[in-house]
């Protein structure tokens, strides 16, 4: 590598334990991963074989049974409920395979939820909120709700919520699984364009398409890294 | 600087409330008008038991609450029909005793009782008529003679046909001109009116008006008006006294009307103050049952806030996960759904205000014929507004807690796979 990378995420002997009464799951099992600045991951495996979790716990939505998990100098493992809310809103932009924007709000106002989380008055946010649409190009479509555009442009409203906190990775969990192959290949594109723009891309695929155009790529399997290349 | 940022927060997350109300306005409506009926009915029984407070104790000072009445009829609501309408009718004869050997009475009269037809030319109205002695022109209460005189001693014995006259004749019978000195027909014989009463306005006790009253000399009434009505005796005394009076005034009663020990009342010994202790019980009765069942359907209205307020964390599970992977702390979504709750509340409550402050501006442009220009006694303050909305807020927050609750506490990643 040419320049010395900076380390993100530390994930040290993290476990995930579910006990469902009788029988006790064990999600994540003794995982450690290291996760650094402008890296292009892609997360693979079966379903059911813990990336899920994995995503979940990386995402800050979960907590580890054991292990430590530290972002950047936080130990997340050791958080409450708000304080991981601000991670979070700060830190983290979620891009979801069902793109989960609110029907009632046009692209505009999506975008700007991340931010009515966060300490910005009204003016930033609409600014912010603009910018982050210029990037995906949606410029035009500020005015329009999810209805009105088409799976791709909607997908591309949900990156741009998810780079409007300006945050330290992006979480996509399957960002192609409910688009046609055009669609799916233009927001795989512009992944790439994000990473060259120094974004940090953590993507949730079970498609070996979408793998193949990351840097890096984890297998997991039944809780434990498969692979890490 | 950080409160402030806090606050902020705060009334951000009421507008994503409101706006979601916003956006189900039908079902917002349809759940609202339980709340709108229930601050309908609960403030126009609050503002009927009030105002009819209000008649009701002006139409007390019509009795006053310096005398003792003795009658046939006790003053109560409860009545034994066939028990009184038997008893012996009050005789004048007992003002005697009474003047003679009561200690707390200081001043008596008659008060004979009849309503008959009036006429003044071609126009004709139905009057009250009391005939009284001349010392009632003192124990006059609740009006006084504002213009002209009462009649004199000299005019009680000759039986001359001299009236003084309520407020209504005036304005029935003269456009409103001064009646002193003018002659009406009572029964078809002439009288002349020399005195006229302050005007009192609409009351609610049965003959509680002195407005259609006409006071005449005892005399003169014997003579021209026996044909029915009632005779009762009105007792001066000092408001202090009223209880011992009672007691006192019932005894000699008993002595001139010779009635053995043991034996019951054949009369009865009423003064203003009873009166209002059972219409009190009444009112309180009204009201009761007025805030009970409003009351009632308040609660139904909470539990139809409620209902929805789940029907909406239902709905929006999703949308609750997504918030929350998007930053929303759990006070976040708290607030967000409580003040949907508390929004529908209010616009509940504020369509039940406008309905009644809409009843009351119609009732007060629609006198009730017949009452002398006098509307339904129902009337609108702004305290009721505050009530209505401190109301209003209580029930939102209650039946909105449990539902925003839930939403807050919401798994962000089970939220988030809710279909």
């Amino acid at each position: 590598m040419a320049k010395s990378k900076k380390e993100i995420i530390s994930i040290q002997s993290v476990s995930k334990i579910y006990n469902l009464g009788e029988t006790v799951v064990k999600a994540l099992d003794n995982v450690s991963l290291s996760i650094y600045d402008n890296d292009y991951i892609s997360i693979m495996g079966p379903s059911g074989s813990g990336k899920s979790t994995l995503m979940n716990i990386i995402g800050c939505l979960d907590v580890p049974t054991k292990g430590k998990y530290k972002f950047k100098d936080e130990l997340i493992s050791e958080m409450d409920d708000n304080q991981l809310a601000n991670i979070r809103n700060e830190k983290i932009g979620f891009v979801f395979q069902t793109f989960n924007l609110l029907p009632k709000l046009n692209a505009m106002q999506n975008v700007e939820v991340p931010l009515i989380y966060s300490s910005l008055g009204r003016k930033e946010r609409i600014e912010r909120a603009e910018e982050a649409l210029h990037i995906v190009g949606l410029q035009d479509r500020m005015t329009h709700k999810p209805n009105e555009l088409s799976g791709g442009q909607r997908q591309r409203v949900a990156i741009a919520r998810a780079l409007v906190n300006k945050p330290s990775i992006i979480l996509a969990d399957e960002p192609t699984g409910n688009l046609d192959s055009k669609s799916g290949n233009e927001i795989l594109k512009f992944f790439a364009k994000l990473h060259k723009d120094g974004n940090t891309i953590i993507v949730v695929t079970h498609e070996e398409s979408v793998a193949k155009l990351s840097k890096r790529r984890i297998d997991i399997f039944d809780g434990k890294i498969a692979r890490d290349e | 600087m950080e409160k402030l940022l806090e606050m902020n927060n705060f009334f951000k997350n009421i507008i994503i409330g409101l706006f979601s109300v916003r956006s189900n306005l039908t079902r917002v409506i349809l759940t609202a008008s339980g709340l709108t009926i229930g601050i309908f009915t609960v403030s126009i029984v609050s503002a009927a038991v009030s105002s009819i407070d209000k008649e009701f104790a002006k139409s007390m000072d019509y009795y006053g609450n310096d005398k003792v009445y003795v009658g046939t009829w006790p003053w109560s609501f409860d009545f034994d029909w066939w028990k009184y309408r038997n008893r012996p009718k009050i005789e004048e004869s007992s003002l005697e005793y009474i003047t003679q050997y009561s200690e707390y009475i200081t001043d008596v009269s008659i008060k004979k009782n009849t309503w008959t037809r009036a006429t003044y030319g071609n126009k004709a109205s139905w009057l009250q008529l009391n005939g009284v002695y001349p010392s009632y022109q003192d124990m006059l209460s609740g009006t006084k003679i504002e213009n002209g005189r009462f009649f004199s001693q000299n005019e009680w014995d000759l039986q001359r046909r001299v009236i003084i006259v309520g407020g209504t004749v005036r304005d029935g019978f003269f456009q409103g001109k001064d009646p002193i000195g003018k002659k009406i027909r009572l029964n078809n014989v002439t009288f002349e009116i020399i005195g006229e009463l302050k005007k009192q306005g609409i009351g609610m006790v049965p003959g509680g008006t002195l407005d259609n009253l006409v006071i005449m000399p005892s005399t003169t009434f014997e003579r021209i008006l026996t044909r029915w009505g009632f005779d009762e005796l009105v007792l001066q005394t000092n408001p202090k006294d009223i209880p011992l009076a009672k007691e006192e005034v019932g005894m000699i009663m008993r002595v001139a009307r010779k009635i053995p020990p043991g034996d019951d009342d054949n009369f009865a010994v009423n003064s203003a103050d009873a009166y209002m202790e059972q219409f009190n019980t009444m009112k309180n009765a009204i009201a009761g049952m007025g805030f009970l069942v409003t009351g009632i359907s308040l609660v139904v209205s909470a539990i139809g806030i409620m209902n929805v307020m789940f029907v909406s964390v239902r709905e929006r599970t999703r949308e609750i996960g997504l918030r929350k992977a998007m930053g929303a702390t759990n006070f976040n979504i708290l607030t967000q759904f409580l003040s949907e709750a508390v929004a529908i509340a209010i616009i509940g409550g504020s369509v039940g205000i406008a309905l009644i402050r809409l009843t009351v501006f119609g009732l007060a442009s629609f006198p009730i014929p017949n009452f002398n220009g006098a509307t339904l006694p129902i009337s609108f303050d702004l305290l009721l507004v505050f009530y209505t909305f401190t109301v209003c807020v209580f029930i939102g927050v209650l039946a909105g807690l449990i539902p925003a609750r839930t939403a807050a506490n919401l798994n962000p990643i089970d939220a988030l796979r809710d279909e």
